[in-house]
């Protein structure tokens, strides 16, 4: 082969002898990421031995032998590009980055590794993945772009977090990912600035993570901050947005009318009078449609600022910015704002030391109103309430229902009314020094402190929907005798100092081991202040202060406090052998321990293995040229799970203030007893996890696959599940459980940049994943989770062999027809014509819990993310689509127990009378045959696909930048969320967990927004 | 390769010095261990104190859920009974009391469940109590008395939970995580307990006149003495239902109150005539969700309107009438339109913007008495009056009927009419020795109805006089017998306790 390469060679010289036409060409390499140049990129002329560099501007010039020479332009982490010269003089390039460079460092847990040697499974986002569509936090950058990692909001309202699973639902306790920062472990990244970020890395098998111990078992997520690069020139970024948010759906509901004759019909059916309000229906008309009066458009605008630098022994990054989003139910009473700021710097002190620190500032102000519960909060109270009822009266006071009395109160007038903010002050700040103690082995040692300073301030002003003075007809949420405030003040303070020491050997064979030994000691510290008075002079926010309270009883100022602390004490080993380029191993240790665990399971130890096989030389890759690269896995490892685990959950807290009154004088006596059960043989959760992949690329790189396929296991599994009352107290964590999820995932993407001036990528992920319980401890005793108030009673159920948190009730089977089938049904012995049929499954004549089966699987069948680019000259335009298939949710947006609030359209199609409806029951205020218990009636397919993101960008042409001596200027205009398909009939499908054992629920979800953006980039 | 070794040498002890063990070992900086705690006389003390909190709890937040349900005793006792309607401020009003008011009420109810719920969690402080207490180095004579209050508040919770859901899980120790899935035990099991435990209980617990003014509401051999008559009752033991109540009776502990219109006022609190009462004081604080030391009951019942209450529990007509002409207790049991209420006001239908025409006055507080701070709902100031001494006296005449004696019957009835009768001569005659037989009979089912009125007993009253079928069929009542004399077991129970918890026949 490398015969016939020197042949050609020698060859074309030969040729050119005879030919020589030479021609120069110039022009400037640029970064298609933000037009930067690309100093030191290589030009060659291809088949010749002719090369250039480009110089600190991005400038070459070449000697060319004649017009049909081809130039080849590289630089490190870019893609290639060809141009044949042809008759131009000039060819201007810009090379688009290479996400999936072999030689790319990849940041892993202490240390970086070369992608084409990684041998566990991991995926990474770069800064411009992480900012190519507009985030609302950081997390959500992760939604969509890596197989196995699906991300789904808690709620739709702003500063909600999401929910991250990595791999399934691996525990029925706590099944977040750990976030390391810079190193450092973190709770939660919301504090991050999205634009701060250089790289993210995710952490999927367990020999990956399996360096991060009792904590990595629900995968890491690695997120590296920008840093100045060596020599690098000064670079000014601005970049800034301004968008407008609009609910996309509403509920179909009954209107006044409709509401009227459904809710006679229903009094009728139980021997009753219709309502006099409700006696004539067809004058109400439309009435009041609550959905309109509780959603409106809200802005939300982000403004980032970024400075970065580089001089030979010294770099500095910059970071400031500046977000606000306020919500689509309240606006400003569900305002978020963040303000980041940052620095991070470091120096080199001679060749063999070197010194660095990362300091960051975060603001965070959030008003929220009540979410996602089915008592209080506006979206079920807006679904709930009866349209009878107007917003407003004549005179413009807020109106309260004549018709339903508990939990739905007037939702607008409960907005108006709620006054709840959170705010935190949060600096995280680290410094290492590193030092080369020998040629190999360098020692490095890291102290960070993290302070997080949160502070709640909740005004309960006084208020009276009441018509007249003391109304007797007002339902009790609708009037608040006295006002109130509650101060709540949260110090969150953690240190944590790590000493790693790495030793880095290159054999003459060319093999080469790297070892990374460390310690590392953790402290967490929590503590609170909270006070409450009433009574305030005031009943406004502007002047809500516990000082302004006109209640001076001396029991009146109700305070309140304590403390809890942690710690991890651990050290770890990670050795990594490359035998040559073919094979390459991994081995970790780590031993963990915790003050969390209990007093007979203080330490867990943590192995890992895995190597890689890097097929690329052998002869059957070699001969086939549409393979550039194929690369086999394997990998297997145990890690733990201990985030879920609280401070003293291992011991029973005896707590005082379980008092009674005694005496004729009535004294408040101290009465002091556990709350919660203990549990001395407390401890982590282990994760146990194999994986097999392949990653392969194809055509020059043009299309990357990556596959794999794990079993991952977690055992001992933890969590506070609901005890029978007969216990007496109220549940704490135990190792009760098991359960494995297995699944595939693919990750396929291709790029194709052969045009000068358009270039595009098509790329997507999907991930299949089965989860199944597998040992629930002793007993097997099954978990019921997810009280549903509509229904009364438990909808989710884990048990062995099953899914997590499966829905689970009674199947039902149409409608009794006639009161004779109903009568002949005994399992049913209230039944009449017009009500359910549930299934005896058991056939013994009777309904129980004997009978519930599963009716629905919360789980998708597989999760997906697409995704679209390209580029024409100055314009770009992207597209990304993300989707969930085969999940079920329960609907339990209906309050049913309380009889008389609103219903969905579908009550029109009750049963009226035999062979009206197979579907829908009669309507009846006492429901004697429970028609709403939980049952496969309120189970809806979930299954969904939203466009998260569509763009159109404009970058302005060079020749106008020159002009502005400016380097960059792009804008562009965005939706996010824009459509949405989907059965579901609720306001949004995209349900996440609440907890972890009550997985799509809907009992009012907030639904998240469809945004219009308009953005600018500038770079100076 | 010295250097070297050297180097890994520092470097090993530096990463892998085991620094100190005692960084891993963080104790609680608030409150104490369950392992440490109970050390002296004053935990014993406290840990008994946590056995008597859950009987304040009526609005309770059911584990797990967040959400609030209300559970009161007259919910069951009065509301459920021939005595009173729900009422509030419609059907939609406490949905789930309307439905068991028709005896429509399902196992899903959250009411069952709080009730339930916080028997139980009485039971476990007991239980913890009687576990921990015995090996603490204190007073034998004050141990033995707490160890009786336990015995004491773990009866009477297995007594509400014996005749409102029938047999039950029976729990006389804390639970392990591998035995929280308990099967019912047998009522007769319960019934047992309860027995052996009260038994116990009266044989340590103190006379009410040998307790300080300071100790008021706790348990006293009466109160364990009175139970165990009730509990006797509610079987049908009637010779021994005898004996105990004729014990308390005749104890000379207890004494009527001359004055029927003092026992609720909150000077009539712990009376003469007191034997077990549920405390409440309206200035501890407390919301909802986190009821301290008030009661709910106060707000509930009380009218709505001007008279800022939720207007819950409103006599019947039937009960108005039981009450024999000029009856001097009608008017210091319930309102009447034109009645005066307190210092709130004359009681109109205007003024309180319902049709119902009467309330219960023996649960009624004066705005005065309103809590001076924090939300008045939670903290009204009212004890509930458990078991009084015409209780007893009535439940030791109708056990006197049953075993024959006559003459205790019409001494006991006479005995409570004459107070009754405040003086006034011309009201309430003496029932007289020619009244024999049901007839005598009657007129203590009588007595006991109007004595007792809107106090949270006839319901259970019915049952065990095996009466309730034809009387709350007689109202209307979808009540089927061998269903309705108890409550349906919370399905959230049956669910959790994985099927071993069975429900009872009918639901």
């Amino acid at each position: 082969m490398k015969q016939i390469y020197l042949l050609l060679v020698l060859m074309t010289f030969a040729s050119a002898h005879v030919f020589s036409q030479k021609m120069d060409v110039t022009g400037t390499v640029l970064s298609s990421d933000d037009n930067s140049p690309l100093p030191s990129a290589t030009i060659y002329e291809k088949g010749t031995a002719n090369t250039t560099i480009t110089d600190v501007n991005g400038a070459y010039n070449i000697s060319v032998e004649n017009s049909q020479a081809v130039l080849v332009f590289s630089f490190v982490g870019y893609l290639e590009q060809e141009f044949t010269v042809g008759e131009k003089n000039a060819i201007n390039v810009s090379l688009n980055p290479n996400v999936r460079d072999l030689d790319q460092a990849i940041v892993m847990g202490y240390g970086n590794q070369k992608r084409s040697k990684i041998s566990g499974s991991v995926s990474t986002l770069d800064s411009k993945e992480i900012t190519s569509i507009p985030i609302l936090r950081t997390e959500q950058a992760l939604q969509g772009r890596s197989a196995g990692v699906q991300v789904t909001q808690t709620s739709g309202q702003p500063g909600s977090a999401q929910s991250i699973r990595i791999r399934g639902t691996g525990s029925i306790n706590n099944s977040e990912p750990l976030f390391v920062v810079d190193g450092i472990p973190s709770f939660g990244i919301d504090y991050l600035n999205p634009a701060d970020i250089e790289s993210m890395t995710i952490l999927k098998d367990a020999a990956s993570a399996a360096i991060y111990g009792a904590r990595g078992g629900n995968g890491v997520v690695l997120v590296t901050t920008k840093k100045g690069a060596v020599n690098q020139p000064a670079q000014i970024t601005y970049d800034t947005y301004y968008g407008m948010q609009e609910p996309w759906k509403k509920v179909a509901l009954l209107n006044a009318e409709q509401y009227a004759i459904i809710m006679n019909e229903s009094r009728a059916s139980a021997g009753l009078n219709p309502d006099p309000a409700l006696s004539n229906p067809s004058a109400l008309g439309e009435g009041t449609d609550w959905q309109d009066a509780i959603f409106q458009r809200a802005p939300m605008i982000s403004h980032s600022f970024s400075f970065s630098r580089g001089t030979e022994n010294s770099s500095t990054a910059l970071g400031a910015s500046y977000f606000l989003q306020d919500g689509i139910i309240g606006g400003e009473k569900g305002r978020f704002e963040r303000y980041t700021f940052r620095v991070n710097t470091t120096q080199s002190g001679g060749k063999k030391f070197r010194l660095g620190q990362n300091i960051n500032y975060t603001y965070l102000s959030r008003s929220a109103l009540t979410e996602n519960n089915e008592f209080t909060s506006p979206v079920l109270r807006a679904l709930n309430m009866d349209p009878v009822t107007p917003v407003y009266r004549p005179n413009g006071d807020y109106s309260y229902s004549s018709f339903i009395d508990s939990d739905i109160a007037n939702p607008v007038n409960a907005i108006d009314n709620t006054f709840d903010n959170y705010t935190t002050n949060r600096i995280v700040a680290s410094a290492y020094g590193e030092y080369d103690i020998l040629k190999n082995l360098t020692f490095r040692s890291t102290f960070t402190f993290d302070l997080s300073l949160g502070s709640q301030n909740i005004f309960f002003p006084e208020f009276d929907l009441g018509v007249v003075p003391n109304d007797p007809n007002r339902p009790a949420y609708e009037w608040r005798e006295t006002n109130s405030l509650v101060r709540i003040e949260n110090k969150f303070s953690n240190w944590q100092w790590e000493n790693i020491a790495t030793y880095n050997k290159d054999f003459k064979t060319g093999d080469k081991l790297t070892v990374i030994a460390g310690y590392s000691a953790l402290a967490n510290k929590f503590e609170n202040l909270s006070g409450s008075r009433d009574s305030l002079a005031t009943n406004s926010i502007d002047q809500a202060y516990l000082d302004n309270s006109l209640n001076f009883a001396e029991q009146s100022p109700r305070s309140g406090g304590g403390i809890g602390e942690s710690t991890f004490l651990s050290t770890f080993m990670r050795a990594t052998y490359d035998l040559g380029e073919e094979f390459s191993f991994a081995g970790t240790i780590r031993r963990d321990g915790s003050s969390r665990f209990g007093t007979n399971n203080r330490y867990g130890i943590f192995p890992s293995i895995s190597g890689a096989w890097n097929l690329t030389g052998k002869e059957f890759v070699k001969s086939n040229d549409k393979i550039d690269f194929l690369k086999v896995r394997a990998s297997w490892g145990q890690n733990g799970n201990a985030d879920g685990i609280g401070n003293y959950d291992y011991t029973a807290l005896v707590v005082n203030g379980l008092n009674y009154t005694l005496g004729g004088d009535q004294q408040q006596t101290n009465g002091a007893g556990p709350i919660f059960t203990s549990n001395p043989d407390l401890r982590w959760e282990t994760v146990q996890q194999t994986n097999l992949g392949v990653d392969a690329d194809f055509f020059n790189g043009k299309i990357n696959l990556v596959l794999d396929y794990f079993i991952k296991d977690t055992k001992d599994m933890l969590a506070s599940v609901p005890i029978p009352g007969v216990v007496g107290l109220e549940p704490s964590a135990t190792n009760v459980a098991s359960a494995r999820n297995s699944g595939v995932e693919l990750y396929l993407n291709y790029r194709n940049n052969d045009r000068e001036d358009f270039s595009y990528s098509v790329g997507g992920n999907i991930s299949f994943i089965k989860n199944e319980v597998t040992d629930l401890g002793a007993g097997g005793q099954p978990i019921s989770t997810g009280n549903v108030f509509g229904s009364g009673d438990f909808v989710s159920f884990t048990e062995i062999g099953m899914p997590i948190a499966y829905f689970y009730g009674y199947e039902t089977n149409g409608i009794f027809q006639t009161n004779e089938s109903a009568i002949s049904n005994t399992s049913q012995p209230n039944a009449q014509a017009g009500d359910v049929i549930f299934v005896d499954q058991n056939g013994d004549g009777e309904l129980d819990s004997d009978d519930k089966v599963m009716i629905g699987n919360p789980h998708p069948d597989f999760t997906y993310g697409f995704n679209f680019e390209a580029k024409y000259k100055n314009l770009d335009i992207s597209l990304f689509l993300q989707g969930s298939k085969g999940n079920d949710l329960y609907n339990g947006i209906f309050r049913y127990d309380l009889n008389t609030t609103n219903l969905p359209i579908s009550a029109l199609e009750r049963w009226t009378g035999e062979g009206s409806t197979n579907e829908n029951p009669r309507i009846s205020v006492s429901d004697p045959n429970q028609n709403n218990r939980v049952s496969d009636r309120f189970i809806e397919d979930g299954s969904y696909m939203r466009v998260k993101n569509l763009q159109l960008g404009y970058t302005l042409p060079k020749s106008v930048m020159e002009k502005i001596k400016l380097r960059k200027i792009r804008v562009y205009i965005a939706a996010s969320n824009l459509f949405t398909f989907t059965k579901y009939s609720g306001l949004d499908p995209e349900i996440g967990s609440r907890g972890t054992l009550e997985i799509g629920i809907d009992r009012g979800f907030y639904p998240a927004a469809r945004m219009f953006m308009g953005g600018l980039n500038v770079t100076f | 390769m010295n250097k070297l070794t050297t180097v890994f040498a520092l470097l090993s002890l530096l990463i892998f010095s085991t620094c100190s063990k005692d960084f891993l070992e963080v104790e609680p900086l608030v409150g104490s261990t369950e392992v440490n705690y109970y050390q002296n006389g004053n935990d014993a003390e406290a840990a008994i104190i946590a056995c008597y909190n859950p009987l304040q709890q009526e609005v309770t937040n059911i584990q797990g859920s967040g959400q609030l349900a209300p559970h009161f005793r007259w919910y069951f006792g009065d509301v459920c009974s021939d005595d009173s309607e729900k009422g509030g401020s419609g059907d939609g009003d406490e949905p789930e009391l309307f439905q068991f008011e028709n005896f429509n009420g399902t196992a899903n109810s959250k009411i069952i469940l709080a009730e339930w719920q916080v028997a139980y969690k009485a039971i476990a402080y007991c239980n913890i109590a009687l576990d921990k207490i015995p090996e603490i180095d204190m007073d034998e004579d004050d141990k033995n008395r707490f160890l009786a209050e336990a015995k004491f508040i773990r009866a009477y919770n297995y007594y509400t939970l014996v005749t409102m859901f029938g047999g039950v899980p029976l729990i006389t120790e804390a639970l392990s995580p591998s035995e929280y899935q308990q099967p019912r035990a047998s009522a007769n099991e319960i019934w047992n307990l309860i027995q052996t435990d009260l038994i116990e209980a009266r044989n340590d617990l103190p006379r009410r006149s040998s307790i300080s003014v300071s100790q008021l509401g706790r348990a006293t051999w009466g109160a364990a003495t009175s139970l165990l008559a009730k509990a006797y009752a509610y079987q049908n033991n009637w010779g021994l239902t005898y004996d105990m109540a004729g014990e308390v009776v005749l104890s000379n502990e207890y004494f009527l109150d001359p004055n029927f219109s003092n026992i609720f006022t909150l000077a009539g609190e712990n009376g003469s005539g007191s034997i077990f009462e549920i405390q409440y004081m309206n200035a501890s604080g407390g919301n909802w969700g986190n009821q301290l030391e008030g009661t709910f009951t106060n707000i509930f019942q009380r009218a709505r309107g001007n008279f800022n209450g939720f207007g819950f529990n409103i006599p019947k007509e039937g009960l108005v009438s039981e009450f024999e002409n000029n009856d001097p207790r009608l008017s210091l049991s319930i309102f009447r339109e034109g009645d005066v209420m307190g210092d709130r006001g004359v009681f109109t239908l205007e003024a309180t913007g319902f049709s119902y025409n009467y309330y219960n006055r023996k649960y009624f507080s004066n705005n005065a008495d309103d809590a001076s701070f924090g939300d008045p709902a939670p903290n009204g100031p009212s004890n509930d009056r458990v078991i009084r001494l015409a209780d007893v006296m009535l439940l030791y005449a109708e056990a006197a009927w049953h075993t024959g004696d006559n003459l205790t019957v019409r001494n006991m009835v006479n005995l409570v009419r004459e107070r009754a009768r405040g003086g006034n001569n011309s009201v309430l005659p003496d029932v007289n020795g020619q009244v024999m037989g049901d007839a005598l009979l009657d007129r203590v089912y009588h007595e006991r109805r109007v004595e007792l009125a809107m106090e949270g007993h006839r319901f259970f009253d019915l049952v065990r006089q095996g009466r309730a079928g034809d009387i709350l069929r007689a109202q209307g009542a979808n009540f089927v017998d061998g269903v309705h004399e108890i409550f349906p077991i919370p399905a959230a129970e049956i669910t959790l306790s994985g099927g071993d918890v069975t429900q009872n026949p009918g639901y």
